[in-house]
């Protein structure tokens, strides 16, 4: 290996990008640029109503309009079979098709699709294709998703519960914070969120030259292909996706959904190409949102600020189709992750709506930090703590680590503590206080907030599809270096990042790399942009990669120069022996040879220099942060303005400065967004209120401060010494806003537990009023309590009987990573269960106990983290209901039918 | 539907079309002339992507129609740059500064920025900040941005960088 | 979001196209600086089956002195009126609420005459065309009137203008030397329309209020005049103000609602915070 990575020529330079010539000249290639010969154009006809069911679609007229080619359905899509699939590529434990079948499910949901000959043309037909709907009354919020048991969204289901974890309390936790000297309590809700990259979503869709040829705006070329593969039924190799430059996605576009399947589906039964771009209102409207999350924490503290207890009662709207059914584990296992929190208990529940369903978005788990640092604040003011103060007696430092958090993390090198420390360095707290309060003496309301954070990164075990990178690097025999990486950027510029790493590890120069990672067809699999990966998993791979071709040209040149290996040096393009100058040859030399002239190699060894290699990432490395900002709230207009924003952030060794420091202003900005304007709403009838960017307020410059950045640089384990930071600034930034704003009105004893604070709302905190949205919450519970209650579920059967349990069950776990099936076999003996559960994992026996028809078994299992899965049974005729205990996971649901 | 020919002076050559009188000028430079640097991020006027220069100003292409810019003489950002390469001092600064990430937004912050940069009134810094009210940027918190403008703005106008 | 059909035409006369307005019968849109109509017809909120644009009508531009005041042609820019030097002596508080229309990009395109006769009523130049005693000159085939325009708009998007006029002037009084225009508004963010704005004109003459103009935007269904907050100052004598009363006036006649942005009681009182302080900051240069 060449020079220590951390300090050198390539990483750790702020190098210009190598995308941005291109994309300052116009001569990028987004979705919508693409044009094939023959291209005909889609557009949707939708839903104006949130649910109800299809009665009947006339397609005369709109078919009749010259430029018309086709209008098709569901049922015309159903002759393919396509299983859509949810973000961990299993299929989801509802059903869902590309476009609606028999009934609608939001507003925007896609009835119909129109192909024309442009979109002007398929916007006209579509606007006369006539669907009658039966229409029904939808279910829109949480609240309404928990009392509408008995007419749940999805027919099949039981109730609107997507998916569930935790317990509703524990005993013991629950006796500790009765006990606690200090109970703190609030319960906070998060808005909906629409991830509005600047370029929506698209496809050009062609199957030509025996292959599907896919143009889409996606966050990975590889998993777009894996997933159309599965989802088709097609192999792999006859499927092409190509993304070349991709107008951001923050995690929209983290799989393709119905409209992109429904646009491919089309153009395999048409047999011609196909563009479907999606617009704004439809981004806005039918797409994919986040958020929309409600989190009640309870935490009990010691007469010194030390935390002693928390239980957390989380729900989380999941819209009609979600990417993935779930109640977001991630919230809980991180919740407390950096602090010393002793016990903790939680019940985290997920809720079908008759909404568009739920998509990831930068940080989908942010809502722990977010309500954890608040309440933190909030906290502190009711002990009489510093709140500064109290998080340095929680906070896991340097001196307590290793250590396990409760739920299972292993922590060893997470720095908030340290971060912390750094930014007080840069941020006189003494100083503000003195100015706050000659401000407040003049009227006016200055405040200060601070939080601190972990984050995961680069996670590769528990999400099969995150676990592992590649990369593909050659010398070309032109001394060139070509490298093929399953990273992808959707902004994020790994060509330029990915380079200095490659142009680091191998000796050349950095214009001499050109990284590819737009094609499916060029290189293997990867999740690309997910999870904050790429530098840790994509740059692990490279130099790995990399190392690999440095080893083997050393070996080459030594053979050729009859020179030691250790005196081998690739600098700048050339290959040096150490002290003998004429031995210089350059890269392009050796690589001829071993191209063209395999004789002179080293015997035995395989001609050319062609690398690859998988790499996979510890299992978390961790990002650590504690950022500062300095508001000044106009209490007479309610308008936040922000007068400093310092940033101390941990990402270990950075490759572009500039880069990690974008990626940070990138999520900060999205968060200010969140907490000061971005709100995606919804009226009781499940109509979207902000349709357009004349209602969904994006942030504009003059939102955004110039941002001050701390970098602590600690090495991380993995390759590289890399950690991620593609989410860090989206997590971290709404609790630091939030806090300086509820320092700011602490006079006024305002809570902030809802966003976004908008100027209405702040005064209406400052007033003392209870904000409008809390208002609805309570009114339409209240007014709908007079409801029957849903039905007591069915006495079990009296008497135990052996044929009721034994025998084959086809049975199906919900877990946090998708549906698992499984096969039962079961084996009453007396009170005595002995048993098989068979999956896709592998097969275990297990022995436990049988009370009539009540199953209770325990057993080990090692895959993805090694726990205790409890099963708790009941059987009632030819089904199966009940739950699973998987240790930190919480809580799975389990059904199943008699096979 | 009426139809109407026009011709449209792009980057300095004459494009003749016949256009429907509901087309987009947008739709018309990305579909019919080829221009893809010219991006629709709302058709609604509010993000700015699709920010041009139409007689020497800022203009959004998503609110004008075609058949309005008969005669019209039009830049976009694939006129800026010159012949050589050589990147226009706007987009040289937005490079230096990592003015981008996901390059969607950035045609139209460079034309906004290009067209307010040979306006007769000099360009400060502050014009060119309330001028970045009308541009979206998702990605890059505008830091980027602002630190190319101040840069344009430290120097005389029209000095190359 | 592609336009529905329509047909398009371009008259370069004013008679041109009074008669094609005539003649659609009310199918017509009139297509002026096109900021807030294009939008409108990507999104088929509107789907006329002629637009008749008038951007190719000299007749239409410009600003010109006339007798006791200044005219201002419909089809010009926005940001032509903010570097107008006419304007600027004239009539400075219509500089400053232009400069609050849109953005930079939005007003190169955007007309005063668009902007007015549409008559959105979180806007800036409706309200200013009210406080300022503004009328507007409508034509159509059946002839010219003018139409004050506090009595041009009778709901949102909705004004006096029958779909056969074409308005063809707006013309705005001289207001006395030393006439001090009070501009606020408060918007989520730069360009944004109103939560709440107002535009008031004030002529002190021998210490004592002469003439006076107040409307406010985002406050209700229209520009709204606040009669009588101007009734109570016309002939009070300019010092020592009641600022808090006269604002608690001004409020009196508004009728705001609730939105996505924010609550009827944040524009009332905001509204009446922003008026408030206004004055008592001009009153010390009556």
């Amino acid at each position: 290996m060449n020079a220590p990575i951390g300090a050198g020529r390539f990483i750790g330079q702020r190098l210009p990008r190598t995308e941005d010539a291109r994309l300052l000249t116009g001569r990028g290639l987004f979705t919508d640029d693409v044009v094939l010969a023959g291209m005909l154009h889609v557009a949707f006809v939708r839903s104006p109503i949130a649910r109800g069911r299809i009665v009947s679609i006339d397609a005369i007229a709109a078919g009749g309009l010259p430029g018309v080619h086709a209008i098709l359905t569901a049922s015309d899509l159903a002759v393919l079979r396509i299983d859509m699939l949810n973000f961990f590529l299993a299929v989801p434990d509802i059903a869902i098709g590309p476009l609606a079948s028999g009934r609608v499910a939001y507003v925007g949901d896609p009835v119909a699709m129109v192909i024309a000959a442009d979109r002007y043309l398929a916007e006209d037909a579509a606007g006369l294709v006539a669907v009658e709907y039966a229409e029904e009354i939808p279910t829109v919020t949480i609240s309404d998703a928990k009392r509408t048991g008995a007419d749940p969204v999805h027919a099949g289901t039981e109730s609107n519960e997507a998916a569930a974890m935790g317990d509703p309390e524990d005993d013991a936790i629950e006796a500790v914070l009765a006990a606690a000297p200090h109970l703190v309590s609030a319960s906070f809700t998060h808005q909906r969120i629409s991830q509005s990259p600047m370029e929506a979503r698209g496809v050009v869709a062609a199957r030509r030259g025996g292959e599907l040829t896919v143009y889409i705006s996606c966050q990975s070329p590889q998993l777009v292909a894996r997933y159309l593969a599965q989802a088709f039924g097609l192999p792999p190799a006859n499927i092409r996706v190509i993304a070349k430059d991709v107008g951001g996605s923050f995690g929209l576009k983290s799989i393709p959904w119905r409209e992109e399947v429904a646009v491919i589906a089309a153009g395999m039964l048409l047999g011609c190409p196909l563009k479907w771009t999606e617009d704004r209102l439809e981004n806005l409207t039918a797409s994919n949102h986040a958020r929309e999350q409600e989190l009640t924490l309870r935490v009990g503290f010691d007469a010194e600020g030390r935390m002693l207890a928390c239980h957390a009662d989380y729900g989380i709207n999941n819209g009609a189709y979600p990417h993935g059914a779930d109640a977001n584990i991630a919230v809980m296992m991180f919740l407390w992750a950096a602090y010393k929190m002793p016990q903790f208990s939680f019940l985290a529940r997920g809720w079908y709506t008759n909404t568009p369903g739920l998509g990831a978005y930068r940080g989908p788990w942010a809502i722990e930090t977010q309500v954890r640092e608040v309440l933190l604040d909030m906290a502190a003011r009711q002990i009489g703590i510093d709140p500064i103060e109290l998080r340095r007696r929680n906070l896991i430092t340097k001196a307590d680590q290793p250590c396990t958090t409760p739920l299972g993390i292993v922590l060893e090198d997470i720095t908030p503590a340290e971060c912390l420390d750094k930014l007080l360095e840069a941020v006189d707290v003494a100083a503000f206080r003195a100015e706050q309060a000659a401000a407040r003496a003049q009227g006016r309301h200055l405040g200060l907030g601070v939080a601190a954070y972990i984050e995961p990164t680069a996670g590769s075990t528990g999400i099969a599809v995150l676990a592992t990178d590649v990369a593909q690097i050659r010398i070309e025999p032109t001394g060139r270096v070509t490298a093929i990486l399953s990273t992808h950027s959707q902004g994020h510029g790994t060509q330029t990042t990915m380079a200095q790493v490659i142009a680091e590890t191998l000796g050349v120069g950095f214009d001499a790399v050109s990284v590819f990672e737009d094609d499916s067809s060029r290189g293997g699999f990867g999740a690309g942009a997910s999870g904050s990966r790429q530098a840790v998993a994509g740059g692990g791979a490279a130099i790995r990669a990399s190392a690999i071709l440095v080893d083997k040209v050393t070996r080459i040149a030594a053979h050729l120069l009859n020179a030691n290996p250790a005196y081998v040096r690739i600098e700048d393009g050339m290959v040096h022996v150490a002290g003998v100058a004429e031995m210089t040859r350059s890269l392009r030399e050796i690589a001829e040879i071993a191209y063209g002239e395999p004789d002179r190699l080293p015997p035995g060894m395989e001609p050319g220099l062609e690398a690859q290699y998988r790499y996979r990432p510890p299992p978390i490395t961790f990002t650590s942060a504690a950022h500062a900002c300095i508001v000044e709230v106009d209490t007479e207009t309610g308008f936040v303005s922000i007068k400093r924003w310092v940033c101390a952030e941990d990402c270990g060794v950075m490759i572009n400065p500039a880069v990690v420091e974008g990626q940070i202003a990138g999520g900060l900005a999205q968060a200010i967004g969140a907490v000061l304007l971005e709100d995606m709403a919804y009226d009781a009838n499940g109509n979207p209120t902000t349709a357009t960017y004349k209602d969904y307020l994006l942030p504009a410059i003059s939102d955004v401060p110039d941002f001050e950045y701390i970098h602590a640089s600690t090495r991380s384990k993995a390759e590289g010494g890399f950690r991620g930071v593609g989410e860090g600034g989206a997590i971290i930034g709404p609790p630091t806003l939030i806090n300086a704003i509820a320092d700011a009105l602490s006079p006024f004893g305002a809570r902030c537990l809802d966003t976004p604070l908008t100027p209405s709302r702040i005064l209406d905190l400052i007033a003392g009023r209870t904000s409008a949205k809390r208002h609805e919450a309570a009114g339409p519970a209240a007014e709908k309590a007079t409801m029957p209650p849903p039905p007591a579920p069915p006495a079990a059967p009296p008497s135990p009987a052996k044929a009721a349990v034994d025998g084959l069950w086809k049975m199906v776990l919900a877990t946090p990573m998708g549906p698992q099936e499984m096969t039962g076999r079961f084996e009453t003996d007396g009170e005595t269960l002995r048993g098989r559960l068979d999956s896709a994992q592998g097969a275990q026996d297990f022995q436990g106990k049988v009370s009539g028809t009540h199953l209770k078994w325990e057993m080990k299992v090692t895959k993805p983290v090694s726990i205790t899965l409890k099963y708790d049974i009941q059987i009632d005729g030819d089904k199966l209901t009940g739950k699973v205990k998987m240790g930190f996971f919480g809580t799975a649901k389990v059904t199943g039918v008699r096979a | 539907m009426s139809e109407h020919h026009i011709a449209v002076t792009i980057n300095g050559r004459l494009h003749q079309a016949t256009v429907e009188g509901r087309q987009v000028l947008g739709d018309f430079l990305r579909v019919t002339a080829g221009l893809t640097g010219l991006h629709l991020g709302c058709e609604h006027g509010v993000c700015g992507a699709c920010t041009i220069i139409v007689d020497g100003k800022a203009v959004r292409a998503c609110l004008m129609l075609a058949a309005q810019a008969d005669g019209t003489s039009i830049t976009t950002v694939e006129g800026l740059a010159a012949p050589d390469g050589t990147l226009h001092p706007v987009q040289q600064a937005l490079r230096d500064a990592h003015g981008l990430q996901c390059g969607f937004c950035t045609p139209g912050i460079v034309m906004t920025l290009a067209a307010l940069m040979q306006a007769p009134a000099p360009a400060t810094e502050e014009t060119l900040l309330a001028a970045m009210s009308g541009h979206i940027c998702r990605c890059t918190g505008y830091q980027g941005i602002r630190r190319a403008i101040r840069a344009l703005t430290a120097r005389p106008p029209g000095e190359p960088a | 979001m592609k336009p529905a059909p329509f047909d398009y035409v371009a008259p370069t006369t004013i008679d041109a196209a009074c008669a094609l307005l005539a003649e659609a019968g009310g199918g017509a849109l009139v297509l002026a600086g096109g900021q807030t109509l294009m939008p409108l017809l990507a999104l088929r909120m509107s789907q006329p089956f002629i637009v008749v644009d008038i951007n190719r009508i000299d007749a239409l531009k410009g600003v010109t002195r006339v007798e006791g005041g200044t005219r201002i042609g419909p089809v010009t820019r926005q940001n032509d009126i903010i570097t107008d030097t006419i304007l600027a002596e004239a009539l400075p508080g219509l500089v400053t609420a232009t400069q609050h229309v849109g953005h930079h990009q939005t007003r190169d395109r955007g007309t005063v005459g668009g902007s007015i006769a549409f008559g959105e009523p979180a806007a800036e130049l409706p309200a200013a065309a009210v406080a300022l005693g503004a009328t507007i000159e409508a034509r159509s085939i059946r002839g010219t009137r003018r139409i004050a325009a506090d009595a041009l708009y009778l709901g949102p998007y909705a004004t006096a203008l029958e779909p056969d006029e074409l308005v063809t002037a707006i013309h705005f009084p001289d207001w006395p030397a030393g006439t001090i225009t009070l501009f606020r508004e408060v918007a989520r963010r730069p360009g944004d329309f109103a939560l709440v704005g107002l535009i008031g004109a004030f002529a002190v003459t021998g210490g004592r209020i002469a003439r006076v103009g107040i409307a406010w935007f985002g406050m209700g269904p229209t520009p709204i005049r606040a009669r009588q907050a101007e009734a109570a100052l016309r002939g009070q004598p300019a010092a020592g103000l009641d600022a808090r009363g006269v604002a608690a006036l001004a409020v009196a006649d508004t009728a705001p609602f609730d939105d996505h942005h924010a609550t009827a009681e944040y524009r009332r009182t905001v509204g009446e915070r922003i008026f408030s302080r206004a004055l008592a900051e001009a009153s010390v240069l009556f």
